[in-house]
């Protein structure tokens, strides 16, 4: 276990480094004041926020025993997206933007806030009932009521897009795909998926017991309703910061900890790290790519994630690692 | 309501001096600290179910009394719907419409720590969710790694998983996905699982299901020899002649509210188990072994 995570580790530092002498105007080491107020405040921004997606996702699907799980199934991008584009909105229609941005922020922040209230509100009951026997109402409850909260937002998030002017849809779109440009608050992203982990690594193979079944894992002494809740606030907490600080970037909380698994890191007390770190570095590496390849045009980095993820998923997939256990 | 309705009259006749006498391993100093046959693993009082929530739920059966001493095998009975999986995990403490008393070694489900409980009985439930690749030896050590603290346990396999994995027959498939197996196959790991919690009390909800003939023996061996160590045994089946092989002491549901339990010849008889099933039922004898014929007339 500590050899894997030592090269995870190893693994995001050289990303790291790849993403500091990565930029827009050529390759290697620029300035000093380009080095410390633009790269590494922004790889530092894709690295948290990376992490905080993939470490979300990673307890979204032991929570809901559901593969598809990401952090997106909550619905809390769908706030985040609602309060940042009405941000977006409201700070331009004087004509200019007028808002910093960390205005964006705030307002993805406050939407990631009101979806997850929502969410707790929702679903505070269901997470406490033991399903003994076959069936799996709560989690999938918890995923309804996630896909309810995301329609909604979304509804709410086409609007916003219908009502903008010209000037305003570009950004909002950017916002949309998930932008690391001009990401320079890489603290809160930081905070939250540092705490996430903290919350959630003690116990974590009581998560590996709950995803085998609910009343089965009561029976080991594990506090079913008070481990899920807190999973699901870490869970809403990474996302929330993430998405504040990066948009909404895809493919990253479903794919690395798949990825992951396919490779032998299973247990949880291992994945969750494990993704984070795989999360992070994945997120820099896309950044790196999404800065230079068409440089000096930058691409929003969920394009180039998707773009590389994919297919390297795929393969992973296809090479048959699902079907063999070793 | 009381204890005095049919069925329910056995319920605290005990069989005197609880008889050990299973297949010969019975040393009853084992490892689980019993010193003697008459140790009470778990009682109930006047237990009663409900199927799902007050105040709605139908009442599934009242008025059960039972003490399950070590070196017993009990075996509940009844057809779909009674109760069986309710009663077991009611007395696993995770069945949430339960009335009464249940208590461990004495003690009531209430008033144990949870992660203690759990070094006292192991629930294997009839349903497991295998959402994510996992090995068979992975998957039977799962309940083991309770005891390693918040540590990642090491991934060598101890001496007492390897025997139980080679007892139940699974040496060849220890690498294997679980999501890969048969049904059969997946049976023999959630029974490996129980089995290595290394707990006196097993709970196990239709532990023969998809068993094949032979696998169903090897279940019966297996629950023998446990219980012969000073363990006691608690499980529903549907075979009534596995059932006779495996009991002790028997639990009958009917599904229309009544309960009744004492030793296995007391309550298996074909006037009992034919008006709970709702079929005819005969009994043969076949050597020293009491057989079950049942069918309605074509």
């Amino acid at each position: 276990m500590l050899r894997t995570l030592a090269l995870m580790l190893a693994l995001a530092l050289v990303a790291a480094a790849i993403g500091v002498c990565a930029g827009s105007s050529g390759w290697g080491l620029a300035t000093p004041e380009i080095l410390w107020k633009i790269r590494v405040p922004r790889v530092l921004a894709g690295f948290g926020a990376g992490a905080a997606l993939a470490l979300s996702g990673a307890l979204m699907q032991l929570l809901t025993r559901n593969p598809l799980a990401d952090p997106y199934v909550l619905g809390l991008s769908g706030g985040a997206s609602v309060g940042a584009l009405l941000v977006l909105w409201i700070g331009s229609l004087g004509g200019a933007m007028l808002l910093p941005e960390w205005g964006v922020a705030l307002g993805a922040g406050a939407g990631a806030l009101a979806a997850a209230s929502a969410l707790f509100l929702l679903s505070w009951h269901m997470l406490g009932r033991l399903g003994v026997t076959a069936t799996q109402e709560s989690s999938v409850a918890l995923l309804l009521i996630g896909v309810m909260i995301g329609t909604a937002c979304s509804a709410f998030v086409s609007m916003l897009l219908v009502l903008a002017s010209d000037l305003q849809l570009r950004g909002m779109v950017f916002w949309l795909l998930g932008d690391l440009n001009g990401a320079t608050q890489w603290g809160v992203a930081w905070l939250a998926w540092l705490l996430a982990l903290a919350l959630v690594w003690p116990t974590a193979r009581q998560l590996d017991w709950l995803a085998r079944g609910d009343a089965w894992a009561a029976t080991l002494g594990v506090p079913v309703a008070r481990r899920r809740r807190i999973a699901l606030a870490a869970a809403a907490l990474a996302t929330g910061a993430a998405v504040a600080t990066a948009g909404a970037i895809g493919f990253v909380g479903l794919v690395v900890p798949h990825a992951l698994r396919l490779l032998g890191a299973r247990p949880a007390a291992l994945l969750l790290p494990a993704s984070a770190l795989g999360g992070g570095a994945f997120v820099v590496l896309a950044d790196a790519a999404a800065r230079t390849v068409v440089a000096p045009v930058q691409l929003p980095v969920g394009v180039i994630a998707a773009a590389v993820g994919v297919p390297s998923f795929l393969a992973l997939l296809l090479q048959g690692g699902y079907r063999r256990a070793q | 309501m009381n204890a005095m309705r049919p069925g329910a009259g056995a319920s605290t006749t005990r069989a005197s001096p609880s008889s050990p006498g299973v297949d010969g391993r019975a040393n009853a100093e084992a490892s689980y600290g019993v010193e003697s046959g008459a140790t009470v693993l778990l009682e109930t009082r006047a237990l009663r179910l409900r199927a799902g929530a007050l105040p709605a739920g139908r009442v599934l059966f009242e008025g059960l009394t039972i003490e399950v001493h070590a070196q017993e095998r009990w075996v509940v009975l009844g057809p779909n719907g009674a109760g069986k999986s309710s009663l077991l995990a009611a007395l696993a403490g995770v069945f949430e419409s339960a009335s009464g008393h249940v208590s461990v070694d004495g003690r009531p489900l209430s008033a144990w720590a949870p992660h203690a409980l759990a070094d006292r009985r192991a629930w294997c439930p009839q349903f497991w969710s295998d959402p994510f690749p996992a090995s068979v030896l992975e998957t039977v050590q799962l309940a083991r790694h309770r005891r390693h603290g918040w540590r990642m346990p090491s991934d060598e396999p101890d001496e007492q998983v390897l025997a139980v994995v080679e007892r139940l027959e699974l040496a060849a498939l220890a690498e294997a996905d679980v999501r890969t197996l048969s049904g059969g196959e997946r049976q023999r790991v959630a029974i490996a699982t129980a089995l290595l919690q290394d707990t006196p009390l097993l709970l196990l909800d239709e532990p023969a299901s998809h068993l094949d003939l032979g696998h169903q023996h090897l279940l019966l061996d297996v629950l023998h020899q446990h219980a012969g160590m000073g363990g006691a045994v608690i499980a529903s089946l549907h075979d009534l002649n596995l059932a006779w092989d495996l009991a002790s002491h028997v639990v009958l549901l009917d599904g229309r509210g009544h309960a009744s339990a004492g030793p296995r010849d007391a309550i298996m008889t074909p006037s009992r188990l034919g008006a709970a099933f709702g079929v005819g039922i005969e009994q043969v004898a076949v050597g020293s072994r009491q057989r079950f014929w049942s069918g309605r007339q074509r």
